[in-house]
């Protein structure tokens, strides 16, 4: 993926390797978040639900937010939550906010002389002016960008995807939309590791180098094959579903049960979102 | 193509996901009625598919590489409304477990993607290659063009929602709060883009991929083609997703769309700008005129109407009464003519494919 | 005498145009272990899954507990749930069957769909982890599973709803010895050694151990029947349904030089650890899950 994402951007030379690079990255991403899922950490011990609706109210205050101040703030909030909940900061840094600061940081560099508004700085020889609106501007996006992101990146990384996609249940998505969920969610690891298959095959054949085209059509063939087994396979669970008494109904069992530590989480985020308002409306920051 | 959150204010984010949500309910609920059938592994498995397909560097020609979102692909094998859940579903996992495309963007992307994309890819594989045989060319070519305008409409579509942002949503002092460019730079940068790279990279692996299924799943062309020749295709029981597309609540949804997309700019003439941190009575006052000014770019507040809704504008100057298009900067001219414009299309292409489907229906009873 | 498990009277079944079962006719009794035989392509697989309700015959009948088992009967939901409470199928690809974000989902999908009550499956998931020996992997994704451990999580998505026939395709097909040593005395343990177990297999060494009764298949029909003795001593026919083969090998007590001839190898799986005859038989080249 070329745009901002959790994955590593380790860029390979090779073509085969790059490949290969980005679908390992997937693959570790989601190791890693099964790894701290399990960790003793603060934020694993609340209900996933608690965990996700907190997700989509702080990224909503981060996305609403007009003071600079607040959306700091909230990304200070971010990194503490990481820290008791013992996802290691360096892990954040290389994983979400290298990312992150790589794409809308560059995208938002420009915006610093390309905003109009006062000028508080001219660039030597380039004459560019550096606009104080220019420069609010592009904290806005970053700091929007970096905190939505940490948020969202914590949640994955502590809890265990299938609880989340079954938290989902509880804001209204259809059970068929989790059930489906689920499983695409299984079979995208399938479908990576048979791309990884065959791209590892191909390299240890591969002598010499290979011509654009070369690559396209052999990127196009793994596509393809990609696309047949898909077919396939999708035939195939089809018949392990009816094997086991499938007719067409969606069933997922919640496991989760509310403890004194969610309604208090819950609490503590109505207070946050609360006087984050209170802020804004006094106009600070 | 992956809007990440912050790019988007709160509102468009909530009127993209409003925007989106009919058409998914709608395909939600064409797929419940085929849950009888392999499609909620069919779904899921595509899905997956089209989330790992968006994961290979396609090689371009000068050194550079593309991701391709399989807009094409996806809208040939499931059609439409399967096709729309498809992609969303991958768009969803992404912006979840990969932080790749932001939550509160997820309406926006969804849309642009998702809606607008599988929509266009559906419309133009289907007008192409119409009744072309199974293992014939023009469904190739059908489906790299198809995935082509897809990915660059729905680029155009993001770039649109990009664009509005510097200039509804900014502090008093003309600080943008969300993407800080404006149209004329959104628009050009994203589309050079994508008609270079993302476009041939999903023209590529869409065209590339029928080509795949004519040699190795004829079978499964041969029931897209069976629904593309008849509109009227009912059989319930059929296993093809596609084989069974019924219009009629697309039609209304995309008309509801055109509506909303002619009504929101003539909303905002009409209640100066509704949406914006500018105040009707900013207009008034001089020196606020002047802030508006800087904070367009330092053009002059055009005199007159500016050109790009020139035209247009005779068609609305009557029915609204406190008419301030001098006041509003050009850019939101341009905005909202693209808007008006593709709302207009869009309605234009419904009223006709509606006379159209009429006197076929008259000309063929039973 | 009760009536048998399963019944199929010149069944014929076509697979996109190909015929995949010719007029086939088999008694499966309760409460027996029969192992169908055959090489890839004999129609085992199929035969399987019409077993299972999953695909019905072009021709012929198929009774199951002596009632007819066909897509009429399967549309009735209380008489499906009730066919597939008795009747379990474990894949040949735990990857097509593992079709759960957890493996905890994995054996709750069947009771979920069968409408048993949600504290019944939270009970029985965790007793049937807990005797499968999987509790470990509660909560882990299938994609972080072993060969091994898929297939064990497999089973045991099947045998939670207790079923009383078990049909399995392949079951030991890319498992490692001890996996595999694991995996046939579970089958074998299994409710007692009371069940009806059905199971398709080219691997001729867990034959001895698990069959009571051996069929061997080929181009869809039944051409051989009998107890593992018969049909394991019956060289010829087993050369001639290609389940063992002639080929080129190195005996090191015969100094090393090549020679060609048949194998056949069977009840030596545990007794012989590293024995010559397992050095030098290999199986038929298994199809690869792939490509299944």
């Amino acid at each position: 993926m070329s745009e901002q994402s959790f994955l590593d951007h380790s860029h390979q030379r090779g073509f085969l390797e790059c490949q290969i690079g980005s679908l390992l990255a997937a693959l570790e991403h989601a190791s890693r978040a099964e790894r701290l899922a399990q960790a003793p950490g603060l934020l694993q011990r609340f209900d996933p639900r608690v965990r996700l609706i907190a997700m989509l109210v702080l990224i909503g205050l981060v996305v609403s937010t007009h003071s600079l101040t607040t959306l700091y703030g909230l990304l200070a909030a971010a990194a503490l939550m990481a820290f008791v909940s013992r996802v290691p900061l360096t892990i954040l840094a290389r994983g979400i906010w290298l990312n992150v600061l790589l794409f809308t940081g560059a995208l938002a560099l420009p915006a610093i002389f390309l905003v109009p508004g006062d000028s508080v700085f001219h660039v030597p020889l380039l004459g560019w002016a550096m606009t104080m609106q220019g420069l609010e501007s592009a904290a806005f996006l970053v700091g929007r960008a970096l905190t939505a992101a940490t948020f969202a990146g914590l949640t994955i990384l502590a809890t265990p995807w299938p609880h989340l996609l079954k938290a989902l249940r509880t804001l209204g998505v259809p059970a068929v939309m989790v059930v489906i969920l689920c499983m695409t969610y299984r079979y995208i690891f399938l479908l990576l590791q048979s791309a990884l298959d065959m791209f590892e095959a191909r390299r240890s054949r591969q002598v010499g180098r290979l011509t654009g085209a070369e690559k396209r059509h052999m990127l196009v063939a793994n596509a393809g094959v990609l696309l047949s087994k898909s077919l396939h396979l999708a035939d195939e669970v089809y018949l392990a579903m009816q094997s086991r008494g499938y007719r067409g109904e969606q069933h997922a069992l919640l496991e989760f049960r509310m403890a004194p530590l969610d309604w208090t989480a819950l609490a503590v985020l109505l207070a946050i979102t609360s006087v984050a308002f209170r802020f804004q409306a006094w106009g600070l920051g | 193509m992956h809007i990440p959150d912050g790019y988007l204010s709160p509102a468009t984010c909530a009127a993209t996901y409003a925007a989106t949500l009919p058409f998914l309910a709608v395909a939600l609920h064409k797929v419940k009625q085929q849950l009888h059938t392999r499609m909620v592994p069919l779904l899921a498995v595509f899905s997956a598919f089209s989330f790992v397909v968006m994961m290979f560097n396609l090689p371009l020609p000068g050194g550079t590489t593309g991701h391709a979102v399989g807009l094409g692909i996806v809208a040939v094998v499931l059609g439409p409304w399967a096709g729309m859940l498809a992609i969303s579903i991958a768009l969803l996992i992404q912006a979840l477990f990969f932080g790749d495309g932001g939550i509160s963007t997820l309406g926006a992307n969804c849309l642009n993607m998702g809606v607008i994309g599988i929509g266009v890819a559906w419309l133009l594989y289907r007008a192409i290659a119409a009744n072309a045989s199974v293992d014939s060319p023009r469904r190739v070519v059908a489906a790299a063009l198809a995935g082509y305008v897809a990915i660059n409409v729905a680029a155009l579509a993001a770039s649109v929602e990009f664009g509005v942002q510097p200039l509804w949503f900014h502090t008093d002092a003309g600080v943008p709060l969300y993407a800080p460019y404006p149209l004329e730079i959104a628009i050009p940068a994203m589309l050079i883009g994508h008609l270079g790279l993302a476009g041939i990279a999903e023209a590529v692996v869409s065209g590339g991929l029928v080509s795949w299924l004519q040699r190795a799943e004829p079978e499964l062309l041969q029931s897209m083609a069976a629904a593309a020749s008849s509109d009227a295709n009912t059989d319930a029981d059929t296993d093809s997703p596609s084989a069974s597309v019924d219009w009629s609540p697309m039609r209304k949804l995309l008309g509801l769309l055109g509506v909303l997309m002619v009504l929101a700019p003539l909303g905002q003439l009409a209640s100066g700008t509704a949406w914006g941190e500018w105040g009707a009575e900013d207009f008034a006052d001089p020196q606020k005129r002047d802030e508006i000014a800087a904070a367009s770019r330092n053009d002059p507040l055009p005199a007159g109407t500016p050109e790009g809704l020139k035209q247009l504008g005779t068609l609305w100057n009557a029915p609204i009464p406190d008419y301030e298009i001098p006041f509003l900067p050009r850019t939101v001219g341009y905005a909202f003519s693209a808007m008006l414009g593709g709302g207009l299309t869009l309605l234009l292409w419904l009223g006709f494919g509606w006379v159209l489907g009429g006197r076929r229906r008259r000309s063929s009873p039973g | 005498m009760t009536v048998p498990a399963f019944e199929l009277r010149d069944v014929e079944y076509r697979y996109q145009g190909v015929i995949a079962l010719a007029g086939l006719s088999l008694v499966i009794p309760q409460g027996k272990r029969v192992v169908l035989l055959g090489a890839n392509g004999s129609g085992k697989s199929t035969l399987l899954r019409l077993l299972d309700a999953l695909y019905f015959p072009a021709a012929g009948q198929v009774l199951a507990f002596g009632e007819a088992l066909d897509a009429r009967r399967m549309a009735n939901e209380d008489a499906c749930f009730a066919f597939r409470r008795r009747v379990g199928f474990v894949f040949q690809n735990p990857d097509m069957q593992l079709f759960n974000a957890s493996v905890f989902d994995e054996l709750a999908f069947g009771p979920l769909q069968l409408h048993w009550p949600a504290e019944r499956i939270r009970q029985q998931v965790e007793t049937t982890l807990e005797s499968m020996g999987l509790a470990h992997l509660r909560n882990r994704a299938p994609h972080r599973l072993s060969g091994g451990e898929k297939k064990r999580v497999a089973l045991a998505s099947v045998l939670i709803l207790d079923p009383e026939v078990l049909l399995l395709d392949e079951p030991t097909a890319s498992l490692d010895p001890e996996s595999e040593s694991q995996l046939i005395d579970t089958l074998i343990d299994w409710g007692g050694g009371a069940k009806t177990i059905v199971m398709a297999t080219h691997d001729l060494d867990i034959v001895e151990d698990v069959a009571d009764i051996c069929v061997v298949m080929q181009q869809g029909r039944v051409i051989a029947q009998g107890t593992p003795g018969e049909i394991l001593g019956d060289e010829e026919l087993l050369g001639r349904t290609g389940l063992i083969h002639a080929h080129r090998h190195r005996h090191s007590h015969s100094g090393g030089a090549a020679h060609r001839h048949h194998h056949l190898h069977h009840g030596t799986r545990s007794t012989m650890p590293g024995a010559t005859s397992k050095l030098v038989w290999r199986p038929l080249p298994r199809r690869k899950p792939e490509d299944a």
